[in-house]
Parts: C-alpha cells; sequence; structure tokens
C-alpha cells in the first residue's frame, strides 16, 4: 500500500495543511507536515496547490483576524481573542477559541507558581475549559465544526479527562482532516494498547501509515514500527529527517545500539542543528560510553540553545559518564524546571541519586517518573534497584515484576529477579528466571553463568555444563569476548567435570584454554598435569585434539578482537 | 514531542529533588474561612456586649475553630449563632462589607488586626493560642505575593457569595436546570455535574471538591478509625477509593491517603491494588522521613523497616505465608542490622502469628515475645502476645486456672494502660474460653459484660459501641447460646443486630453468617427436617471447611448413608488430629461411636468413648466430656449394665443441668429414665412401681426440653415411652392420653426407621 502513494499528491497535501496549520498558530503540526513537504521533491509551479479559497466571510473578518494573528503570535492571547470576538470565518472562530484555551493554560502555568497553599497546587485549573467545552459542545451537535474545530473539542475534552468522548472527538476529527498532524498525536496519546487500535475506524490516508508507526513504537511493538517506516522510506521519503528520528528511537527502543547510533549520525548529518531526540542519543552514547562523542555532542547543542530540555539532558549524561554526579543532578533538574513532565529526566535524576548513593532522593525521583508514566519500566527497574541496594531483596521482587510486565522480553529485569531470587534462597524461582533470561536473548550475556553456576551450588553438573558449554558458544559466536573471569571460570569447571567423568580429551582441551587466562592458568596446568599423570603421558602438549562442541570458539579466541567504533560506521539502512 | 498542551505541574518548590510541599515553613496558609474567623476573634475582643455566659460558650468555641477544618461560611456562622447571636450578625455583617467591597477592605482588616494583642493585659496576648494564631495569620498573610493576595480576595468573595447563595435555593435550582440542558450524554453529566457546579458542596466531607489540608487530613484520619472500629460508618469501598483516587490527583504527595487506600483494597481482598498502594505509601514515606532533618537517616531507615514488616503482614493477611516469612526474615534482618529493637519486637509477633497460621505450635516462641515484649516496655505487643499464647494453650488442654490468671492479669495492664480494644479483646476470648470449657452460664455473663460495657474510645467520635471483631465474636456466642438454651426467637434477634451491624460486605460478617448457619442447621436436624439441613451444609463448607465436612456426616447419619458418613468422618479425624483440633477431633469421636451403635456393636464403642472421655477431660472440656458420658451410660445400657449406666450418669447429670444445651438435658433425663425402667425390672415389686413413677416424671421433664427445641421426634418416642410405663403401672387414662398424643405425632412425622431405642 505504501509503496503506491502518489508523492506529487502527498507533496501538494502538505503544501496546503502547511499554509492551513500556520493560519491557525498550530505550530507543531506545522512542522511535522513541512519536515515531510521537505524531504520530497519541489514541486512545479504548474503544479502548486492553489491557495485556499477566500470566501466572503474570510474577506470580512481579514483585518481582525490579522491583528488578532499578530498577537497570537506574540503570545498575547487574551488580546487576540478579544479582537476576534465577533468572527464569522471558521479560520478566524478556530483562533478565537484556540487563544482562549492557549490563555487558559499560560495562566494555569502561571498559577501553579503563586498558589494559595500546598494542596491548592493541584487544584489548579484551566478556567476556560468549561466555558469552551460548553460552546464546541453546542457547534459539534449543530455539526458545525471542521477539521481544526474538533480537534480543540477533543483537546479540551482531554483536558477535562473525558477521555472516552475525547477519543470518539479526535477519531472524527482525522476523518475530517486527515491531514492534521496533531490530532493524529492527540489520538496516540489515547489508546493504551492493541485492542484499542483495533477497534477504532480510522481514515484509510497515507497518513495513517505514518500514525500507526508511531503508535507502534508507543506500545513498544518494535518490530511492527520498524517494518511501517521501512515502507514508508522505500515509498520514497528516504530523505525525511522525521521518520531517521523515529527509526533511531525504536532501535533505541529496542537497544539495538549501533544501528541506533548510526541513524542517529546519519540524523546528525542531515540535520546538525536538530535538538529534538539528541537525548536519546546521548543516552545511547552514553551505554557505550564514547566520551569524546558525547563531549562533542553536549558543547555543540549547547551552543545551539542551552535552555532546552534535550540539551540539559544531553549535558547531564555527560556529566554523569565523567562520573560528576552532582553535576549531573544539576542539570537534570534544570531540564525538569525547563518541563516537568519529562520523563526521562526523572528517570535519569534518579540514577544519579543512586550513583550518589542518595536512595531516598531517588526512590523520590523514580517515583515522580512513574508519576509521569506508569508504564516507564525503566522507572520501576530502578526502584528496583533502590531496594536491592537496601538489601532488600524480597522488597524489590514487586518493583522488579513491574518492570519484568512492562518488557517482558528484556533481560535484564529477569537476570535481576533472577538474582533477587537467589538472595531469597529460591533457587527454584531463581533458575527459571535466569533460564528465560536466556531464552529472551540475553544482552548482558550474563544469565547463563548465573544459572551455571546455581547449578554448581546444588550440585546438579550435567545441567552445569550444559550451561556454560552454551555460555561459551555464545560468547565466541558474537566474535567478542567480554568478560574474561567468567569464560575462565567456565573452562575451569567444564575441564574439573570432564577430568572427573574421565573424558580425558575434552578435560585435557579445557584445561588449555584455562592457561589463556591469568586467573585461572595455575589451576589450569594443575589439571594438565593431573591428566597426563593419569593418561601416563609425557607430553602432554602432543595431543592434538578438539573437541567438536568447541570448535567455533576455540578458533575464535585466537583473532584479536576488533571493535570498531559505532560513529565510524557507514550508515545502514536497516 | 513537547506539546504546548502538556499540562505543566510545574513545582518551584523543588529543591535538589526534593520536592517540599511546605516552602515558606508555614503550615496554614490564609483561607477565606480563617479570615472569618479572625474577624469572629477580632469582633470578641472589641465588642463590649457579650454577656459572661455568652463569652464563655464562645470561649469554648474557639479551640475547635482553630484547630479543626475549612467550614463553610453558613456552618460557621450558624455555630457562633448558637452562642450569641448579636456576635454572628457582626461577623456577618463585617465579612458582607469586606466581600461586597475592595481590595482595600481586607488589606486594611489585616493592618489593624495586630493591634488588639499590643496590650499586655488584652484576652489576645502575643503567646496565647489566639494571639499564635493572630500572629500566624498575619505572617502567612504578610507573605503573600501582589497576585496571591488578589486570589486570597477573589476566594474570599466566593466564599461569601456561596453563602449569600444558599440563602436563597431559588437561583440553584435554575443552575441546575442549565447544567442538565448543556450535559449531551449520561456519562459526560456527572463530570459535567461536578465541573460545572462552583459552588463547593461541602457539606459532606465526601464530596467531590477538593480538600483543603486540614479537611484531607481529617477525612483520612475519621475513615481509617471508621475501617478500623466500625466499618459501617466508613464510605463504600468503592466510595472511599474514588475519594483518595480524587485526593491523590490533586494531592500526589499526600502519602497518608496511599496507606488508606492499602487498608480500604484490604476490605475488598485486592491483592493487587492493596501491594500498589502500600509500596507506594513507603516510597513516599521513606521521602518524607529523610526530608525531616531531626530523625535525619534514623528515621529514614526506620521507614524501609516497617516497609518491610508491612509488606509481611499483608502477605500474612492474604494467606501468602512463604511470601510473608521471605518478607519478615528481610524486615528482621534490617532491624538487626540497625538493632532496632521495637521492631524486632514487632517482626517477632508478626513470626509467632504466622506460626501460628501455618499451622505449627509456636508456643516458644509467643512465649519469648512476650517476655522481650514486658522487657522493651511494650505492654501493648505484650498482652497481645499473652492473649495469643492463651488461646493456643487452651485450645491444646493446658492449665484452665493459669490460663483465666494471666488474662485477669493482663486485664490490669489493659486497664492500667486503657487498651480499650485490648480489653474487648480479652472478655471476647474470656467469653469463647468459658464457652469452650462448657461453661455456658460463665461465658453468657462475660458475654453480657462486653455489651454492657461503654467503650472508653466511646467518646471520641460519638460511636455509641465500637463495631469490632471482639464484638461480633462476643455477640456470636451469645446468639449460639440462646440458640443453645432454645431461645430462637432471641437469638434471631441477635443475629438482626449482627446483620444490620456488620452488613455481609464488611470484613467481619463471616463470623455472624457461620453461627447463622449452626443455629439453623441444628435446628433442622432436631426437627427432623434433613433435606434443609442438607442444603445448609454446603453453604457452612463455603466459610468453614471441617465444620461443613463434620455437618456433612452428620446429615448422611441421620440419613442412614451410614458408610459414607463413617468415610467423612474418617477423613475428618485423621485431619483433626493432624491440625491438633481437639474439640472436632472429640465430636467426630462421638459421631463416629454413634455410627457404632447403629451396628449395634456396643461393646467395640466403649474404649472409643474412654478415649474420648480422657481426652476431653485433658482439655478441661466439660460439655464434650458429659456429652461423653451419656455416650458411655448409653452404651452400657444396651450391653444390659444399667446399674452402671445410672452411676456415671450421676456424673454427668449435674453439668449438664447447670451448663448444658436444653438438648443435651432432654437427653440425659431420657436416658436416665431409661435406665430407671430397666433397673426397676430386677428389683421388688413395690419399689418398682415407685421408680416406674420417677421414671414417667424424668420422661416428662425431658419432654419439656425437647418441646422447646421442636425435637417432635423425640417427643412422640417420650410418648411412646410414658405410654407403655402408665401400662405397666395400669393408668388407662393416662396411657391412653399419651397414647393419641404419640398416634397424633407419628401421623404428622415420617419414620426414618431409626429403631427407638437405638440412639441416645
Amino acid at each position: 500500500m505504501a509503496a503506491q502513494m502518489d508523492l506529487v499528491e502527498i507533496k501538494r497535501q502538505l503544501c496546503g495543511i502547511v499554509v492551513l496549520c500556520r493560519e491557525r498558530g498550530l505550530a507543531h503540526s506545522c512542522k511535522w507536515a513541512s519536515e515531510l513537504a521537505f524531504c520530497l521533491e519541489p514541486l512545479p509551479l504548474s503544479k502548486l496547490p492553489p491557495p485556499a479559497q477566500f470566501t466572503e466571510e474570510d474577506a470580512q473578518d481579514l483585518d481582525a483576524y490579522t491583528l488578532a494573528k499578530s498577537f497570537y503570535d506574540l503570545k498575547e492571547y487574551d488580546r487576540a481573542a478579544y479582537f476576534l470576538r465577533g468572527c464569522k470565518s471558521q479560520k478566524a472562530y478556530f483562533l478565537y477559541m484556540y487563544s482562549r484555551y492557549l490563555s487558559g493554560e499560560k495562566k494555569k502555568d502561571d498559577e501553579t507558581v503563586d498558589s494559595l497553599g500546598p494542596l491548592e497546587k493541584g487544584q489548579v485549573k484551566n478556567e476556560s475549559l468549561r466555558e469552551l467545552r460548553v460552546e464546541l459542545s453546542k457547534k459539534h451537535k449543530a455539526k458545525d465544526l471542521d477539521g481544526f474545530g474538533l480537534y480543540l473539542y477533543g483537546v479540551v475534552l482531554r483536558k477535562l479527562d473525558l477521555f472516552k468522548e475525547a477519543l470518539d472527538v479526535f477519531v472524527e476529527a482525522t476523518h475530517c482532516l486527515p491531514l492534521h498532524w496533531g490530532a493524529w498525536l492527540e489520538l496516540c496519546n489515547l489508546i493504551t494498547n492493541k485492542d484499542m487500535l483495533k477497534s477504532l475506524t480510522l481514515p484509510d490516508t497515507w497518513v495513517k501509515e505514518f500514525f500507526l508507526a508511531h503508535m507502534y513504537t508507543e506500545l513498544q511493538m518494535i518490530e511492527e514500527a520498524l517494518q511501517k517506516y521501512q515502507s514508508l522510506i522505500e515509498a520514497g521519503f528516504s530523505k525525511s529527517t522525521y521518520i531517521i528520528s523515529q527509526i533511531a528511537v525504536a532501535y533505541h527502543n529496542i537497544r539495538d545500539i549501533d544501528k541506533a547510533l548510526s541513524m542517529f549520525n546519519e540524523l546528525r548529518k542531515q540535520d546538525p542543528y536538530r535538538i529534538e531526540n539528541m537525548d536519546t542519543f546521548s543516552n545511547l552514547l552514553y551505554v557505550r560510553s564514547m566520551k569524546p562523542e558525547l563531549s562533542y555532542l553536549a558543547h555543540n547543542l549547547c551552543d545551539i540553545d542551552k535552555y532546552r530540555v534535550e540539551t540539559c539532558c544531553v549535558i547531564g549524561n555527560y556529566y554523569s559518564l565523567r562520573s560528576q554526579h552532582e553535576k549531573a543532578a544539576l542539570y537534570f533538574q534544570r531540564a525538569l524546571k525547563l518541563n516537568p513532565r519529562c520523563l526521562g529526566a526523572w528517570t535519569l535524576m534518579g540514577h544519579e541519586y543512586m550513583e550518589m548513593k542518595n536512595t531516598s532522593a531517588a526512590i523520590q525521583a523514580y517515583r515522580h517518573a512513574i508519576e509521569v508514566n506508569k508504564r516507564d519500566y525503566r522507572a520501576w527497574y530502578g526502584l528496583g534497584q533502590t531496594y536491592e541496594i537496601l538489601k532488600m531483596p524480597f522488597y524489590c521482587l514487586y518493583y522488579y515484576r513491574r518492570a519484568h510486565q512492562l518488557r517482558p522480553n528484556d533481560s535484564r529485569m529477569l537476570v535481576a529477579l533472577g538474582e533477587c531470587y537467589e538472595k531469597l534462597n529460591q533457587l527454584a524461582e531463581a533458575k527459571k528466571c535466569y533460564w528465560r533470561a536466556y531464552s529472551v536473548g540475553d544482552v548482558e550475556r550474563m544469565a547463563l553463568v548465573k544459572l551455571a553456576k546455581l547449578h554448581e551450588q546444588l550440585n546438579e553438573s550435567d545441567q552445569a555444563t550444559q550451561c556454560y558449554i552454551i555460555y561459551i558458544q555464545d560468547v565466541f559466536s558474537c566474535g567478542e569476548i567480554l568478560e574474561h573471569l567468567e569464560l575462565s571460570t567456565a573452562f575451569r569447571y567444564l575441564g574439573q567435570y570432564y577430568f572427573k567423568s574421565k573424558r580425558y580429551n575434552e578435560a585435557f582441551i579445557c584445561a588449555q584454554r584455562c592457561c589463556d587466562y591469568n586467573d585461572a592458568r595455575e589451576e589450569g596446568k594443575a589439571l594438565l598435569r593431573q591428566i597426563s599423570q593419569v593418561r601416563g603421558e609425557a607430553d602432554p602438549a602432543s595431543t592434538d585434539l578438539s573437541l567438536p562442541f568447541l570448535y567455533g570458539p576455540l578458533s575464535a579466541t585466537n583473532t584479536p578482537v576488533r571493535r570498531m567504533s559505532p560513529l565510524n560506521l557507514s550508515s545502514v539502512t536497516p | 514531542m513537547a506539546s504546548v498542551h502538556d499540562s505543566l505541574y510545574f513545582n518551584p518548590m523543588m529543591t535538589n529533588g526534593v520536592v517540599h510541599a511546605n516552602v515558606f515553613g508555614i503550615k496554614d496558609w490564609v483561607t477565606p474561612y480563617k479570615i472569618a474567623v479572625l474577624v469572629l476573634l477580632d469582633e470578641m475582643t472589641v465588642s463590649k456586649c457579650i454577656s459572661l455566659l455568652e463569652k464563655r460558650r464562645l470561649n469554648k468555641l474557639i479551640l475547635p475553630l482553630l484547630q479543626g477544618p475549612d467550614m463553610t461560611l453558613v456552618q460557621l456562622l450558624k455555630t457562633v449563632e448558637d452562642c450569641c447571636p448579636q456576635l454572628a450578625y457582626a461577623v456577618h455583617l463585617r465579612l458582607h462589607l469586606m466581600a461586597d467591597g475592595e481590595l482595600k477592605d481586607m488589606e486594611s482588616f489585616f493592618d489593624v488586626l495586630p493591634s488588639p494583642f499590643n496590650e499586655t493585659e488584652s484576652e489576645a496576648h502575643k503567646s496565647s493560642v489566639v494571639g499564635l494564631f493572630m500572629r500566624h495569620m498575619v505572617l502567612a498573610y504578610n507573605k503573600l505575593s501582589f497576585s496571591q493576595v488578589y486570589k486570597l480576595y477573589k476566594a474570599l468573595q466566593q466564599y461569601y457569595k456561596s453563602y449569600e447563595r444558599k440563602a436563597p435555593p431559588a437561583s440553584d435550582a435554575t443552575t441546575d436546570a442549565d447544567m442538565e440542558q448543556l450535559a449531551p450524554d449520561s456519562l459526560g453529566r456527572k463530570v459535567e455535574k461536578q465541573d460545572l457546579d462552583p459552588s463547593p458542596s461541602d457539606d459532606d466531607v465526601a464530596s467531590t471538591e477538593p480538600l483543603s489540608q486540614k479537611q484531607a487530613e481529617y477525612f483520612l484520619a475519621q475513615q481509617a478509625y471508621f475501617l478500623k472500629n466500625d466499618e459501617n460508618k466508613a464510605l463504600k469501598p468503592a466510595g472511599l477509593q474514588n475519594e483518595l483516587n480524587n485526593m491523590l490527583k490533586f494531592n500526589p504527595d499526600f502519602a497518608e491517603a496511599h496507606y488508606l487506600s492499602y487498608l480500604n483494597s484490604m476490605r475488598v481482598q485486592d491483592v493487587f491494588v492493596s501491594t500498589h498502594s502500600l509500596l507506594h505509601y513507603f516510597d513516599r514515606l521513606i521521602l518524607s522521613g529523610s526530608d525531616s532533618k531531626s530523625n535525619g537517616d534514623e528515621g529514614y531507615g526506620r521507614s524501609l523497616r516497617y516497609a518491610a514488616l508491612n509488606l509481611a503482614a499483608l502477605h500474612c493477611r492474604f494467606g501468602h505465608y512463604q511470601q510473608a516469612e521471605l518478607a519478615l526474615q528481610e524486615a528482621i534482618r534490617i532491624a538487626q542490622e540497625s538493632s532496632d529493637h521495637v521492631c524486632l519486637q514487632h517482626c517477632l509477633s508478626w513470626l509467632y502469628l504466622l506460626q501460628q497460621m501455618k499451622g505449627s505450635d509456636s508456643t516458644v516462641l509467643t512465649e519469648h515475645s512476650v517476655k522481650m515484649a514486658v522487657h522493651f516496655s511494650l505492654p501493648y505487643l505484650a498482652s497481645l502476645g499473652i492473649q495469643s499464647l492463651v488461646q493456643q494453650s487452651a485450645i491444646r488442654g493446658k492449665n484452665a486456672k493459669k490460663l483465666i490468671n494471666a488474662l485477669k492479669d493482663t486485664d490490669i495492664l489493659h486497664w492500667k494502660h486503657s487498651m480499650s480494644e485490648l480489653i474487648d479483646i480479652s472478655i471476647a476470648q474470656k467469653t469463647a474460653i468459658w464457652r469452650m470449657y462448657g461453661k455456658s452460664t460463665m461465658a453468657l455473663q462475660q458475654a453480657q459484660m462486653l455489651m454492657n460495657m461503654n467503650s472508653l474510645e466511646s467518646v471520641n467520635l460519638g460511636v455509641q459501641q465500637n463495631n469490632t471483631e471482639a464484638f461480633t465474636v462476643t455477640l456470636c456466642h451469645l446468639a449460639e447460646l440462646h440458640a443453645e438454651q432454645g431461645q430462637f426467637q432471641a437469638a434471631s434477634e441477635i443475629l438482626k443486630h449482627l446483620k444490620e451491624r456488620f452488613p455481609s460486605n464488611s470484613q467481619n460478617a463471616k463470623l455472624w453468617m457461620i453461627c447463622e448457619q449452626k443455629i439453623q442447621f441444628d435446628r433442622a436436624l432436631n426437627d427432623g427436617k434433613y433435606h434443609i439441613a442438607e442444603s445448609l451444609v454446603s453453604v457452612i463448607s463455603a466459610l468453614c471447611k471441617t465444620e461443613g465436612l463434620y455437618r456433612k456426616a452428620l446429615v448422611l447419619k441421620a440419613q442412614n448413608q451410614t458408610s459414607e458418613a463413617y468415610q467423612v468422618l474418617q477423613g475428618l479425624l485423621v485431619y483433626c488430629e493432624k491440625t491438633k483440633c481437639t474439640e472436632m477431633t472429640i465430636r467426630v469421636m462421638l459421631a463416629i461411636a454413634e455410627l457404632y451403635w447403629r451396628s449395634s456393636s456396643h461393646g467395640i464403642v466403649l474404649p472409643l468413648l474412654l478415649q474420648t472421655l480422657a481426652l476431653s477431660r485433658e482439655h478441661h472440656l466439660q460439655k464434650l466430656a458429659s456429652e461423653t458420658v451419656l455416650h458411655l451410660a448409653f452404651s452400657q445400657l444396651m450391653l444390659g449394665i444399667p446399674e452402671q449406666a445410672l452411676n456415671i450418669l450421676h456424673m454427668a447429670i449435674e453439668p449438664i443441668l447447670a451448663h448444658g444445651a436444653v438438648m443435651d438435658k432432654g437427653r440425659a433425663l431420657l436416658l436416665v429414665a431409661k435406665c430407671q425402667v430397666v433397673t426397676s425390672a430386677s428389683v421388688p415389686a413395690d419399689q418398682r412401681h415407685q421408680a416406674l413413677v420417677v421414671a414417667i416424671q424424668n420422661l416428662e421433664e425431658a419432654r419439656s426440653y425437647f418441646d422447646k427445641v421442636d425435637c417432635r421426634d423425640r417427643v412422640r418416642d417420650i410418648f411412646y415411652l410414658q405410654a407403655r410405663l402408665y401400662h405397666s403401672l395400669g393408668k388407662t387414662l393416662e396411657r391412653n392420653k399419651c397414647a393419641m398424643l404419640f398416634r397424633q405425632l407419628n401421623e404428622e412425622l415420617p419414620s426414618h426407621g431409626v429403631p427407638l431405642l437405638t440412639r441416645l
């Protein structure tokens, strides 16, 4: 479906909607549409959309509208609304209502600062919402609202916590004016699960594809989202910075760090002054400990605009990587002052407090993050970690479980759960967790070692051996040596195991492998000696056997590991 | 994508990642209500025309006004009017002038306010409660920013207007009608009403308007108190949850609300929400704990320990014993690390409770707990421990004297520390113990004592008597005791009362439900309505498994399904012996003995009955012991040694007549009569005649008892026996009368084929 998109038609539509949105002061939708329009081929003069039809009403309201729009652009909403009060045309009416709405919102935010008491702080309401709702509902009943009007009505309803009604109105708005991205975005905020998404009847346009892709990302259905974006790129939106950024975020969400990093680098190349999503980029750089790149990014963003939430987050990450946690926390706080509903900053601040061993502040930060978004698994995970640090393994189980529920296929939660169960001596549960962590694709490759050690502890040597073997295969097959210590442990155990079960050839090879590692060298040698004693052979080195099961790994160890900086990778389209 | 529409919960009060709810360190904020109170105080100091009586009344009013939650102006003026009408008018007038005037009126009011307490001999001296309050208010007012002052004035106008609107109710109706028109659908209507209704409806606490800090605190405290003591008065679970959610929406930092939410969801057995709320509460508490610098790290660690402990308690309540144990271990470990003995003590008491719930012997633990609690002078925990210990020991058949003595000693402790809750529990426990021992009179007396005792806490919130678990237990015992005596009317009255006080969805409802079912079951069984009894069994089983099984066996036995009954009883016996449930064991053994009679194997029964007798004596269960003696005597009678039977009957007849149920009395007398008749066969004729007369008298008495409990089955038997006896005495008239009555009953009642003589 995406392949058959008529790019020229889409471009025309986009050009049209850009104008409409700009006239109504809908900056974000305008930005989105322009961004998309920019990535498509420019149209010849003949194909350009004709300017919107000018009705008699429009002409009448023109002066008032022009004046009010200039006030609106200067954020003088009340003033704008005042001059628009008698206007009949749709455009002027929308601007009138929207100004009133924004004025109410602005006042609400200002009010919050000087409220009359601690409890009143949450009681500050946008006073104009009720009136707006009454007026809009009358118009709505009379079918007098155009797409933008419906959108505003929906926003008002959502603000009044009438989510069900809001949802219906937004769906109507998308039918009425599918090109208005704002309505889709609002819809996104209201949809909480897959079934809800399926139950809606949405207009069948190309915008829906964008919406679905966005929705899938929100619902953590990353595979589907990536597929959608891929098909959109194939359909001709390959230059769109919007899509690139969305794909990068999606990769970030499934922790495909290399791909995400390459996408972000591509994005930076195309749009060097972009600030949006850069906090996500910095998270990735942080995870990879790429100090110089992060530092460069931070300085660059600081040059562009230092009072942006994203900038503050990036700088916070930078300081965190340099282990200057107080400063990092300070920057996250600054980010939160700029936008208290910035989820990532709350969580990151929690991490910083954890580093500073200020557990109570960390708990507070995480709780705030959860308040902003209940589905933030990182905050739940962080809470779990906090309590684990406080040596309350049972208590933190609950938090890890919550995190696990939200990300059933994330091995980190499972490993954390397993560790807790291990501490509580619930070994059967722990085993289950580790095994599950391995089966969903262990990121840190620790689950198997832990599982093996558990088996070892329970004297289940066969299972332990199995686990170590899979672990070794796993580690070598991906071509990098992550932790020498665990590998040596694995070999040491395997050597002993084979020796005990009198499979000397295997034991011999394992012992040899042991000698590759500093901490296991002595034991390896001792084992070799033992083997040679038992065999009664003089020269242990003469045997040259290879184990079929370890065949791959053995050759892999000898090759030098190449670690390429992801920043140097060429851009790969997924 | 941060859109413009994102609601900004902008919080300027945040420093260092911690939100200070109270940025200026002022607890009191100037509200319109406070202004009204200030006006009142000002008027009181200024005006000269207040009589002494009125003055006294007003002075008594001041403290509640200062400390209570905000009231509407209507309520305030009404309270003042009750004390002193002209002062109420003066306050009203000044508020009217202020609200109808300009901002400067309010400003000037605060300007002149400090003057009265500058004079040293003024009643509102600086350091007095009133002076302090006024100074607080002036300080708070002076700290307000320009826009806040304006807002306050607006709020004052609103406050006054809502008072004026209340007076003529006609205007209200029109706005209501407007709203009806606006509401487009039923779902939207409710929300709309809340949203569009500008007047704060503070009449009831359960309004949807946001509450002020004090109101919220009061609301939480009240609801929590009700939940604990009198669930009926608390809001319904759903309503309460709504209210809490509302409160939390407005102030997410209000941690106590989470705790109440936990309690509330415990009420409806919602594991998920209660865990969530509990943990949320402690997450919040940990913050506030670290916030207060007074106890610093100590306070923070402390709440951590109690968090783990509370989690253990939660799992315990839901019967997740394994989890509870893990959580408890954790709490104990943390408490040990920080050597918090009080917390450890709490852990210990939960530990023995957990052991008890799991059915293992926790006597040693409990004893230890009591000792430690005494050592750390925690009277509450100590007496809880003693009570628990007494309960366990009573069930295990420990020395009764010592137990009662221990209870008496703890009672002294309770009264000393006026722990009314524990006093209630103690009395309830005594009732139960006396009842278990089979001393119904003593049980009755204890129950009556609790009923007639005014609780110490009753003064607080106008609750006449606390609807606690102790009360439920006692009332249930009372109902059963009455039913035993055949006073079914009284029993059903009590049950009706119980139903009113503890509606069927409340926490303690299970107790009276099973009690009611048991009474009905006994009646149905006595009356021979086995089908009714059978239908009741399933209900009882749902409430209590062992009891249900036992009753099922009884029904089966009554319906002559001997082998099925025997199977059930055998299974039950094994189970009871495993769980050391002596009372039930004895009852089951007696039932098994009765089953043996059916097959006329009276010889086999004897060792079983002797074992039962030993067991019941060992556990001081007098009622069951007497019943066993009855069984024993009956067996002996059937084995042809009536003299022996009569001998041992003398042991039992006294306690049965003193304490036993009506049914037992009847059965005992019937048995005595039977024995007398049989023994009379071997004595000379003249003595024999006398013996038969005595037997007839006994039968007569037994009949009166059976009549009381509607046991017409047995009444019929008695008529038969009496007719035979009269016949042998040659009293034809009486014989004919009895025979006729027998005939009547025999036609009414179905014959179940249980031979007359082969049952007790």
